[in-house]
């Protein structure tokens, strides 16, 4: 188990993480996301001790462990650029922390073998780094982490150097590696997709803090404030005037797109505030129904599964830019106005409008 | 193409010149130039001096320790400077500072500092180290002259080690420290295997330039023992036997190169490490299990 | 921790300085103090200190050695070494910087050949082959031999000037019609003005400290500045002459360094062996 409590860490001039505090449990895969320079990569290194923390404390199973050097804490690491000792061929490699710990030999093989069976790169066990592809290369790090069996591994960016396909093909590899071992994990990356489809609990950092920290579907279908819903996943964003209704959990909003109804358990912060909508929730209106809005179609993109369109309101003083993603084929043109419904639980209050 | 045209200048007066002394000391060893003929008694003449001997052990001693010595230096500040430190530059520049010092001259301040009443010998009897004072140069054993080959060298090992270890990225070294590795085990596992070919660059370059070691042998080397380039000289310019100091600088040369190889050949074993840990059939039996 | 790092880092820098006292400091003082030792009262054990520091050492070295002709030579000989080195080294240097060819790369490692050579031996089989041919021109014999000493570095700092030059500046002079003189002034020169500069440098300095050649081809009679030290540090030695004369090879040499280390940047060494 991995708990961080309010780190600091500043570089020169600048806040890197700013009084972060949160919890990894045992077997528990957390994702740290957010854009370059939120602070994630500072704080996975902390983590891992290659970075000393300001102030605040990280305790591993129950054990402070932040005045510890890297050699003497149970993290291992999987880094971006891999890492792998370029003199050493793969098996040499992995073994390379398992002799530090003076493993006795026949176990240092017996964990060899499980780990090149299990990353299978068995037939390039006496191969150098220099002789693998760049996914052999990812395996053999992650094989070198696993086979420490670490209190908690730690991931930066790892499939970043990857090709799209094989991006997928090890994401999988790693998910269910630390599912088998029940490997604490702690990952960094700024591929929301990943993180959506790999974490237990996602958090999402943005200039060295915390914006949400949720499972993947909360910080997808709940977000918070702006910055989570646009950073994942695509978000039509508008301000809006709220009132309450009579129905329990029901809100009108007033906004660019006319009065709409809400529904929401979570009431707003204030009566007036951004509300947001995924592009994929809205469909073509048909006949009179709630929630419906008129856009002017201003550009379309067939993408095989969806087809995105961009389109503005019919307000006066230019309107604003929604997008809309639609699982079926749409036949409409460029300057043609359309109408579509956004079902009203699929409207979410964000934070104040501050003006 | 023109290519020869371009080449000629440089490349042309080097192999001119380098290739005519080659020849020169070729023919000479062998007597080819005189009436007598060719003849391999320079050769035996020269071999079956012990003096020579006693030189060529006095060069390989003096010349294995230099080396050794600057790079053993060099080690340690070589990763001391990957630390940031402030004032970076300027420690950087006095640490080169001796290869600016021509060696006549290097010879000179360590004589001065190393004389019987120099500040060495008035410092150790200040102190009651010794209580009289140590005859220290022009020593038997060459200790000065290696002292000055160190002396000369170590920025040299500096400049090619420390690039070396520059160019080691960060993040290997973090791994290493990740997975457990000690400061040493870092070191020895880690940063020297990845440093072996600059290693034996240095060390064949300081090795193969102490070997042929003039300056420094003559003026601050034993007076009893020769260094195998002041001998050489003697016998070319006071006894004027030039066919025996043809011989004399042939050895030289061979020494270079066999050390060259012998360098490379003792270093390369622990640039990489790929022996099999575990046989094929080892992995089948732990597959079944 | 953070208070212990700094610690760490007071007690190497401090420990730098002092091995760096004893290393460098300490032995130029030593020279230096011997070297203003004045002629009427020399400094002999017990003395601590010399008596009396004067420049008076300076003055009559300058004047009863034979000092100057060996700075004249010295300093006659280094401008020619350095401009015929680097005239000679251009044509090399650009191909080894801009073309392909096959063989490059033993064409590259011969012209590293005299680096690695003792020079002693060329010194003294290329003075016989002098000597068979009957030349004795010191001057001249000894600008070629040094000339040949400086050509690897000169190759090797000048190819990695030519080798710096972008490609498509080159082209764009080409496009825009220029002439290839033109091309060579607006694309090359001013790119490797550095270059060329430090090559000369680097060739004054290692002409002014050259001793196995300049000794061996000068033998007997023309002295150069190292040849009339070590003439000072072994049969003649006088301590404070040996001194004023260190400091007359060792200054000037320091000084160029510094000029070449300002233009290339601390990069010199690395791109003339290439090793680094």
């Amino acid at each position: 188990m991995l708990q961080i409590k309010n780190l600091k860490k500043h570089f020169e001039d600048y806040l890197a993480t700013d009084d972060i505090s949160f919890e990894a449990k045992e077997g528990e895969f957390v994702t740290l996301l957010g854009p370059s320079g939120c602070g994630k990569t500072t704080l996975l290194k902390m983590i891992g001790g290659f970075h000393k923390p300001d102030s605040g404390e990280i305790w591993i199973n129950n054990e402070r462990v932040d005045h510890l050097r890297p050699e003497n804490r149970s993290t291992a690491m999987c880094f971006q650029s891999y890492a792998l000792f370029p003199h050493l061929s793969v098996s040499h490699n992995i073994c390379f922390g398992l002799a530090q710990k003076k493993l006795a030999a026949n176990l240092q093989k017996d964990y060899l073998a499980e780990a090149l069976l299990q990353v299978g790169l068995v037939p390039h066990k006496d191969k150098l780094p220099s002789q693998l592809s760049g996914g052999q290369q990812q395996r053999v790090a992650l094989a070198r982490a696993m086979v420490m069996r670490p209190d908690v591994i730690l991931f930066d960016e790892p499939l970043s150097n990857l090709d799209a396909k094989l991006r997928e093909s090890v994401r999988f590899e790693i998910k269910s590696l630390q599912k088998k071992h029940k490997l604490t994990t702690v990952y960094v990356t700024h591929d929301q997709a990943e993180a959506l489809a790999m974490s237990d609990k996602i958090i999402v950092l943005n200039a060295g803090r915390i914006e949400q920290e949720g499972s993947p579907e909360s910080i997808y279908y709940r977000p918070k404030n702006r910055f989570v819903a646009d950073f994942i996943g695509a978000a039509n964003i508008h301000k809006a005037k709220v009132t309450k209704l009579e129905q329990a959990h029901h809100y009108q909003v007033s906004c660019e797109l006319g009065d709409l109804i809400v529904e929401s358990e979570e009431p707003p912060v204030s009566d007036y505030v951004y509300i947001c909508w995924r592009p994929e929730s809205a469909y073509r209106a048909q006949g009179e129904v709630e929630n419906t809005f008129n856009i002017k179609v201003e550009n379309l993109a067939f993408l095989g599964n969806v087809t995105d369109l961009f389109g503005r309101t019919l307000a006066m003083n230019d309107g604003e830019s929604v997008r809309i993603q639609l699982d079926k084929l749409l036949h409409t043109q460029v300057g043609k106005s359309e109408s579509f419904v956004i079902p009203k639980n699929a409207i979410r209050f964000l934070e104040e409008v501050d003006e | 193409m023109k290519l020869w045209l371009l080449l000629l200048p440089g490349l042309g007066s080097i192999v001119f010149l380098m290739g005519s002394a080659l020849y020169t000391i070729m023919i000479q060893s062998v007597g080819l130039h005189t009436e007598l003929g060719a003849s391999l008694d320079y050769w035996s003449d020269t071999l079956s001096d012990p003096i020579l001997f006693r030189s060529i052990e006095y060069s390989l001693r003096t010349s294995v320790l230099g080396s050794l010595g600057a790079v053993i230096l060099a080690y340690p500040i070589a990763m001391w400077l990957r630390k940031p430190i402030p004032g970076k530059t300027a420690i950087i520049g006095l640490l080169r500072a001796p290869m600016f010092v021509p060696g006549l001259v290097a010879a000179f301040l360590l004589i001065n500092v190393i004389s019987f009443h120099g500040i060495l010998n008035e410092s150790l009897l200040a102190l009651g180290v010794i209580d009289k004072p140590l005859r220290i140069t022009n020593d038997k054993f060459g200790w000065s002259v290696v002292m000055l080959q160190v002396w000369k060298n170590t920025p040299f090992a500096l400049i090619l080690l420390s690039s070396s270890i520059n160019s080691i990225r960060s993040d290997v070294l973090d791994a290493s420290a990740d997975l457990g590795a000690s400061a040493w085990a870092n070191f020895s596992q880690v940063v020297f295997p990845l440093t072996i070919p600059a290693l034996q660059a240095a060390l064949i370059l300081i090795f193969i330039g102490a070997l042929g070691d003039f300056a420094f042998a003559s003026i601050a080397g034993s007076r009893n023992v020769y260094s195998l380039s002041v001998l050489m000289h003697y016998t070319a310019t006071a006894y004027y036997e030039w066919e025996k100091a043809a011989v004399i600088g042939l050895v030289i040369m061979v020494l270079s190169g066999l050390s060259a190889i012998l360098i490379t050949l003792m270093t390369r074993p622990f640039a990489n490490r790929t022996r099999p840990v575990i046989s094929a059939s080892f992995l089948e039996r732990s597959h079944e299990k | 921790m953070k208070n212990n790092n700094k610690l760490i880092l007071i007690i190497s820098l401090s420990f730098f300085a002092l091995v760096n006292f004893i290393w460098l400091v300490v032995p130029f003082f030593m020279a230096v103090l011997w070297s203003l030792v004045d002629p009427s009262h020399p400094w002999s054990f017990p003395d601590i200190f010399p008596r009396v520091l004067s420049f008076n050492r300076w003055i009559e070295v300058w004047q009863t050695t034979s000092l100057p002709e060996a700075m004249f030579n010295s300093y006659s000989l280094a401008p020619a070494v350095a401009l015929l080195t680097v005239t000679l080294a251009a044509p090399t240097a650009y191909a080894f910087g801009r073309l392909e060819f096959r063989g490059k790369q033993v064409a590259e490692l011969i012209t590293l050949l005299p680096m690695v050579m003792p020079t002693m031996i060329l010194a003294i089989f290329f003075s016989s082959l002098l000597l068979d041919l009957g030349f004795s021109e010191p001057y001249f014999s000894i600008v070629v031999a040094h000339t040949v000493l400086a050509l690897p570095y000169a190759i090797r700092i000048m190819s990695a000037g030519f080798k710096a030059v972008p490609q498509d500046v080159i082209d764009a002079c080409a496009d825009m019609g220029a002439s290839r003189i033109t091309t060579f002034r607006h694309a090359f020169l001013p790119m490797l003005k550095p270059s060329i500069l430090a090559s000369l440098i680097f060739c004054l300095v290692i002409s002014i400290e050259e001793f196995n050649m300049s000794y061996v081809l000068g033998a007997p009679d023309f002295i150069t500045v190292p040849t009339i030290l070590y003439s000072f540090l072994g049969y003649s030695f006088v301590r404070p002459d040996a001194a004023v004369v260190s400091l007359f090879l060792v200054i000037p040499n320091v000084i160029l360094m510094l000029v070449i280390e300002r233009l290339l940047k601390g990069n010199y060494l690395s791109q003339s062996t290439g090793k680094a």
